[in-house]
């Protein structure tokens, strides 16, 4: 951890440090970064995960023009090649922020990832490792190697093994299949300070957990899901290759439930609109009805919020007779006699009570910021929501940007990651 | 409590504003974003006309006759499903069990609905004062909530089964039950009426 030393040491060297410390590799992360190493100034980079890119790695597509995320994430890292004014760091999760403009200390908790940066990502030591563990990149919907590559668009392109190997004979086989000397089992989990003279907050969000929506019985069926997980059902290097099935018996998903609203703008979990997650829905729509000729889609929503520009992706896909809108909030939802999941309540149109049975039951579940956990003080706030704000008239030098500030979609994120650089720059002044 | 208004043109606000004022958790119904949450969560919600949502709603647009006449108001059971499930924190459980209320003083409710509501009013009356329910006081209770005239008449067709159950031992004579510690059994409805206030 030289860098790391490095930088603690420049903490002492007093309290004006000029460097500016981003919380967070995603989408708003990265661009936040290089957008203020490109003007010159030194920016850390600081990511929890194996590799940056945070939740829209696991998108299949972006709505509203389905163009794949990883295109937007290459171009972001050439530039993060280009630069060597951004140190990134992974596996470093922030855990407390302390300390004033000029002069922040953060400390994080660095987690082993038992392979140096001698990786050439040759995978031999995932050929040999035997042990399996549910694969964090398909949200636990299909297995992977204990010793393996964060997925196939990692940046940094290294390889993690997970903890449970060591000690274990999976430990000795990798060792010895590692021709680079990459393999390294003495890491250990330790603290770590780093200084900084401005912070950007990029840390994003967590699907809201959809077990706490007791009435949804979530856990009742593997064909009730959540919206990420829908995403990986459809991105061909998901668990099923891309297809839309039923998790349950791997047979076509055709009659699908999308629940909009699943724990947002409800007093009892989420009370804020999660903005993404109509359209998310739409474009979930969209893949089914792609996938499958006699595809039938029944959207259940309060009301369809696509803000502005949105509205257009909206009426488009209006059109197709086979997505049906269906004005209701179901109070609950479960697994029937018939092995499928069905989904019940009002429809508030004409008063009818309903009770349907799908192949697939994906609950559009909101974003819960992931920061919620995190100890910070100083001159931010978060908001009773979780979301970490800048207080307003204050001369700090703390920011966020992308969702660890509003439930924004991507083109927002990455606007507010701009713009996050750009008051970092202020706050940390002219080189 | 001013008189109930009855709205004469098509979108009158003056029943939505009384509900507003004059039912408890009334203030709460502009809340309501008619998710149908409540009425998919109900139990009873097959054998009700309206249900709570579309009440609400109804509400909102004035409907005075029809809201204090829906059977809405009589098959709630009570269940606070929707209560506890809405999204919006509204007391929909309260704010039904009031309209209900209404309906009755105002002369919407079925008569065996009525009788219910005065039943119901005097079992309370009587286990809030004595920390029991003495069937005698109940009785009369009940009776005279149809007024003065209608409760001698009732009390008097009932004598002869009145004498009869005291005979039989069924019924007592002399004071009131109550309990010992009346004074705490005040404070603990206080304290949770208190709760309930604060939702
Ligand atoms: C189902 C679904 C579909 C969606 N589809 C679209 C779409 O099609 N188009 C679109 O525009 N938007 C879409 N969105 C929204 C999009 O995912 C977000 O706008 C985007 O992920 C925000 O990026 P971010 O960088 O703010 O957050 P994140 O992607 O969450 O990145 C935050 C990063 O910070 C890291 N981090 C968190 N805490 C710490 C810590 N303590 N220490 C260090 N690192 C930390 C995380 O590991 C992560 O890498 C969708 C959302 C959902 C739920
Ligand atoms: S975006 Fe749509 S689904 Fe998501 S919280 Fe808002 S209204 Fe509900
Ligand atoms: S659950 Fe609450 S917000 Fe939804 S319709 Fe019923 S009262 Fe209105």
């Amino acid at each position: 951890m030289t860098f790391v030393e490095r930088r603690g040491t420049m903490a002492q060297d007093g309290p004006h440090s000029q460097t500016i410390a981003v919380i967070g590799g995603g989408i708003a992360g990265l661009t936040a970064a290089l957008e203020a190493a490109e003007t010159g100034y030194d920016v850390i980079l600081i990511e929890k995960e194996p590799a940056l890119g945070g939740r829209v790695t696991r998108l299949n597509r972006y709505f509203p023009k389905f163009c794949h995320p990883t295109c937007g994430l290459e171009i972001n890292y050439q530039r993060l090649r280009k630069n060597p004014r951004v140190k990134v760091l992974t596996m470093h999760e922030v855990v407390a922020v302390d300390g004033e403009k000029g002069n922040y200390t953060i400390t994080a908790k660095k987690l082993p990832r038992f392979v140096n940066e001698k990786c050439t990502a040759c995978g031999e030591c995932g050929k040999v490792c035997e042990t399996e563990i549910d694969d964090p990149y398909n949200y636990g919907m299909s297995k992977v190697k204990a010793a393996r590559l964060p997925h196939e668009h990692a940046w940094p392109m290294r390889y993690v093994i997970d903890p449970v190997v060591k000690g274990t004979d999976d430990q000795k086989r990798i060792e010895e299949a590692c021709k680079y000397g990459a393999v390294d089992f003495s890491e250990e989990e330790e603290e770590v300070t780093i200084n900084a003279g401005a912070i950007v907050w990029a840390t994003g969000w967590r699907p809201y957990d959809a077990r706490k929506l007791e009435t949804y019985h979530y856990d009742s069926s593997p064909d009730i899901i959540n919206n990420v997980e829908m995403e990986r059902l459809a991105n061909h290097d998901g668990p099923t290759g891309g297809k839309v099935v039923r998790p349950s018996n791997g047979e076509p998903a055709k009659k699908v439930a999308l629940i909009q609203c699943a724990g947002s703008r409800d007093v009892n979990h989420l009370p804020y609109c999660s903005m993404i997650c109509c359209l998310a829905s739409l474009k979930h729509a969209a893949y089914v009805l792609e996938q499958y000729e006699d595809a039938e889609v029944h959207m259940y929503y309060i009301d369809i919020r696509a803000h502005d520009k949105m509205q257009t992706f909206y009426e488009r896909l209006k059109v197709d007779p086979r997505l049906k809108f269906i004005k209701s909030k179901p109070a609950e939802i479960g697994l029937g006699e018939d092995g499928r999941p069905y989904v019940k309540g009002e429809r508030t149109i004409d008063r009818e009570l309903y009770c349907e049975s799908y192949d697939l039951v994906v609950l559009a579940t909101g974003m819960e910021p992931e920061a919620k956990g995190v100890d910070i003080k100083g001159d931010v706030v978060k908001d009773e929501d979780g979301f970490v704000l800048a207080l307003e008239g204050e001369d700090g030098g703390q920011f966020s940007c992308g969702v660890a500030a509003g439930p924004f979609d991507v083109a927002l994120s990455t606007m507010s990651g701009t713009a996050a650089a750009l008051k970092a720059i202020q706050a940390v002044g002219a080189r | 409590m001013t008189a109930v208004p009855t709205p004469s043109r098509t979108y009158d606000l003056s029943f939505a504003r009384w509900v507003r004022e004059n039912v408890e958790g009334g203030d709460k119904l502009n809340m309501c974003m008619q998710c149908g949450m409540c009425s998919g969560s109900c139990p009873n919600g097959q054998e009700m006309d309206n249900g709570p949502r579309k009440l609400f709603m109804m509400v909102r647009a004035g409907l005075k006759d029809e809201v204090l006449s829906s059977s809405t108001l009589w098959e709630c059971t009570s269940c606070y499903r929707c209560y506890v499930r809405c999204p919006r924190g509204i007391p929909v459980t309260t704010i039904v069990q009031h309209l209900a209320a209404l309906a009755a003083k105002e002369g919407y409710a079925p008569k065996n609905k009525v009788e219910n509501y005065f039943f119901s009013k005097a079992f309370w009356w009587s286990a809030e004062s004595f920390g029991k329910t003495d069937e005698r006081l109940v009785t009369m209770k009940y009776f005279f909530s149809f007024g003065f005239g209608e409760g001698i008449r009732k009390a008097l067709d009932n004598l002869k089964i009145a004498l009869g159950m005291i005979k039989a031992g069924r019924m007592h004579i002399g004071l009131p039950h109550t309990i010992k510690n009346k004074s705490q059994l005040k404070a603990m409805i206080a304290k949770a009426k208190e709760l309930e206030q604060k939702g």
